[in-house]
């Protein structure tokens, strides 16, 4: 199949065409194109590689059902045939989002810790909503996401291995990625197979390095598909397997992890240990379902507040004093606001969201209280309400009143708050 | 220094080696062809290095005529390397090439040292004609090695007078010996082999579509796929009325 030349009119499935205007890339399955559609720039993914009916089928039941969430950069339009090839268009990627690879690769960097939660957040989500729709994703590496450095808002790319449940397109991915059954082919990937790989990301994404590499594999000097099946497939070991230590990063190589794993909370610790764990390597359907990572992100960044030295840090709810990760300094043990199981600290810039007060909702985009410092008396501190509703709250001292939206409740012990909805929630 | 300072995670190291013959029958269109190839597909071969998390990409580079030579004492990283042209001229000591070759593919006494190890090498020979001295006593060693064996293999016969059979025992595969005949097709043969020798040996093996057994060398298979497939769709690159 020969490349397209600016200005080749490609024809759309639905009718009409797009317009070539030049090559963006090229990978293993194909060439991706910058194209005008309707005075629009759009991408084209032409494939490059014969293709089979069954892919073009999927790929447009697809476009029929549409994107799960908007993180998706989701096929749009198919191209018809051209012998054995086709293409699609999908959404251009905006240039401020960068290549997750280029995260690993140290050449960008989250502008802060809060950015780098709202990604797995974001991941976490994205998944989450991709599984409930009933489809698998398949074939998840490093390669599928553009992060935004500053806000940590994800895109994710490469979405036509995307299939329903129970059907398999026979691509497969890469073995550092896979989870174990896929690596010795004893299952195809599915659902659960990406909760693996899901897994597996998450880590890089917050400790910059890969949970399975540790000293096992340093010490191998060709990594040929024979040890890769063996590391990732036969024996994969956790690098901080708390029973088994055969596998620990090493210093000088594994840097970040060493760096990084002994600031992060226990439970996050725990959920890692867990999802690398002998039970969910050999046990698919005993691995964390996304909506449990999601919770997990929002607790960390219920615990993620800005110290006084202008950095975030992380705080334990569970004990008498917690330190800044980045200065040293003493942060005692602030007010929570305790909402069922959330305990969202109270300081500065900490926000409420409607996952925390309203009921039953999942929502953690939209903030509904914000952590403020008086103007005139930086130590005192208030709770806005950012929401419609109005808030009604009663002091330590019996007082009762009504918070409408923008009104502030100081933060204080013993502070209640019944949100419109009946949850409650008291600072403590 | 903040938590989110990071260091960048560690990479393999795949190296890609060019093997030349730079006997004399190269001189003129051949060997210029080869130069100018090679140099156009550095800047790409440094793209898929630069933004590739599971390896970086080096390269090396072997010239054979009477004697074989390195261009440079040991692989450099694609993204400083400087291709210098070559020169033809001389015999085919293409045995005295895969001795070097066997050599150098070692941690020991080779190029294969690293401290974060590497994946398995991509190996490019070019050839235009037949060796002048005993390639077999070298290609039997060389296809001994633990290295050769696991790597990418490819090999471009440039013009008629190339020994394809030779070619095909150096890569073990009939699918990876490719004819050229015009200078417009080893540019495009290069490149094209190259590339796709690049992305698949600096990437974590893919597990594959399930139907080929676990011993399988995945990534050669993959490689080999491919090229078939572009000899499929590029008909024209094979014209035996071409030239050479």
């Amino acid at each position: 199949m020969k490349e397209f030349k600016p200005s080749d009119k490609i024809e759309l499935k639905v009718g009409g065409s797009v317009t070539i205007k030049k090559k963006l890339g090229e990978g293993g399955q194909g060439i991706v194109y910058l194209v005008e559609l309707n005075s629009s720039e759009y991408a084209l993914k032409w494939y490059s590689q014969p293709c089979k009916q069954e892919f073009y089928d999927n790929l447009d039941n697809n476009i029929r059902n549409g994107a799960p969430t908007t993180a998706f950069l989701w096929p749009q339009f198919l191209t018809v045939w051209k012998e054995k090839h086709f293409g699609y268009i999908m959404t251009l990627r905006p240039p401020e989002y960068k290549d997750f690879s280029n995260f690993l690769l140290a050449k960008v960097r989250f502008a802060s810790l809060s950015s780098m939660i709202n990604a797995a957040l974001q991941i976490s989500n994205a998944f989450r909503e991709l599984h409930r729709n009933g489809y698998s994703y398949q074939d998840l590496n490093d390669g599928n996401f553009f992060i935004h450095p500053q806000t940590g808002v994800v895109l994710i790319c490469d979405n036509d291995n995307v299939a329903p449940y129970g059907k398999n397109l026979g691509i497969a991915g890469k073995c550092r990625y896979m989870a174990p059954e896929v690596v010795l082919r004893k299952n195809l990937p599915d659902a659960d197979t990406d909760r693996f790989s899901l897994a597996i990301l998450l880590f890089m994404l917050l400790f910059n390095n890969h949970p399975l590499e540790g000293k096992l594999i340093a010490g191998v000097p060709c990594m040929t598909d024979e040890m890769e099946r063996r590391f990732y497939g036969r024996n994969p070991v956790f690098i901080f397997d708390p029973k088994n230590d055969a596998n620990r990063p090493v210093m000088g190589i594994h840097t970040n992890a060493i760096r990084r794993w002994p600031v992060f909370p226990k439970f996050i610790q725990e959920a890692f240990i867990q999802a690398f764990g002998n039970e969910c390597i050999h046990e698919p359907n005993k691995r964390n379902p996304e909506n449990e990572w999601r919770k997990l992100f929002v607790r960390l960044r219920d615990e993620t507040v800005k110290c006084s030295c202008g950095s975030e840090t992380f705080i334990d709810v569970d004990v008498p004093e917690s330190t800044c990760i980045n200065c040293g300094k003493k942060l005692g043990k602030p007010l929570t606001l305790n909402i069922g199981k959330s305990r969202v600290v109270m300081f500065p810039g900490q926000k409420t969201y409607n996952c925390h007060t309203k009921t039953g909702s999942e929502d953690y985009i939209y903030a509904t209280g914000e952590v403020i410092q008086n103007k005139n008396n930086p130590n005192l501190w208030g709770l806005r309400n950012l929401s419609q509703d109005v808030w009604f709250c009663t002091m330590s001292d019996g007082k009762q009143m009504n918070i409408k939206n923008n009104e502030v409740i100081p933060v204080l012990n013993n502070v209640n708050i019944v949100f419109a909805g009946g949850l409650k929630g008291e600072m403590a | 220094m903040s938590l989110l300072d990071a260091v960048s995670i560690p990479r393999r190291t795949m190296v890609l080696f060019f093997l030349v013959d730079t006997s004399g029958s190269m001189n003129g269109d051949k060997i210029g062809g080869v130069n100018e190839a090679i140099r156009e597909v550095i800047p790409e071969i440094k793209d898929i290095s630069s933004e590739n998390a599971d390896a970086l990409i080096k390269i090396a580079v072997l010239d054979f005529s009477s004697g074989a030579h390195w261009l440079y004492e040991r692989p450099i990283e694609s993204d400083q390397f400087i291709w210098n042209n070559l020169e033809a001229g001389g015999l085919t000591d293409m045995g005295v090439a895969f001795n070097m070759l066997n050599d150098k593919l070692s941690i020991t006494t080779g190029f294969m040292a690293e401290v974060i190890g590497s994946y398995a090498p991509a190996i490019f020979l070019m050839s235009d004609g037949e060796p002048t001295d005993d390639y077999k006593k070298g290609l039997d060693e060389l296809r001994k090695n633990k290295w050769f064996k696991s790597a990418i293999k490819v090999a471009v016969a440039i013009g008629e007078g190339a020994n394809t059979e030779i070619l095909k025992e150096f890569t073990g595969n009939e699918e990876c010996v490719l004819t050229v005949r015009s200078p417009q097709a080893l540019r495009k043969m290069i490149r094209f082999a190259s590339v796709t020798a690049s992305q698949i040996g600096s990437k974590s093996s893919g597990v594959g579509a399930g139907d080929k057994p676990q011993d399988s060398n995945q990534k050669a298979a993959d490689f080999a796929g491919q090229i078939k497939t572009f000899q499929q769709d590029n008909t024209d690159l094979t014209d035996v009325q071409a030239g050479w």
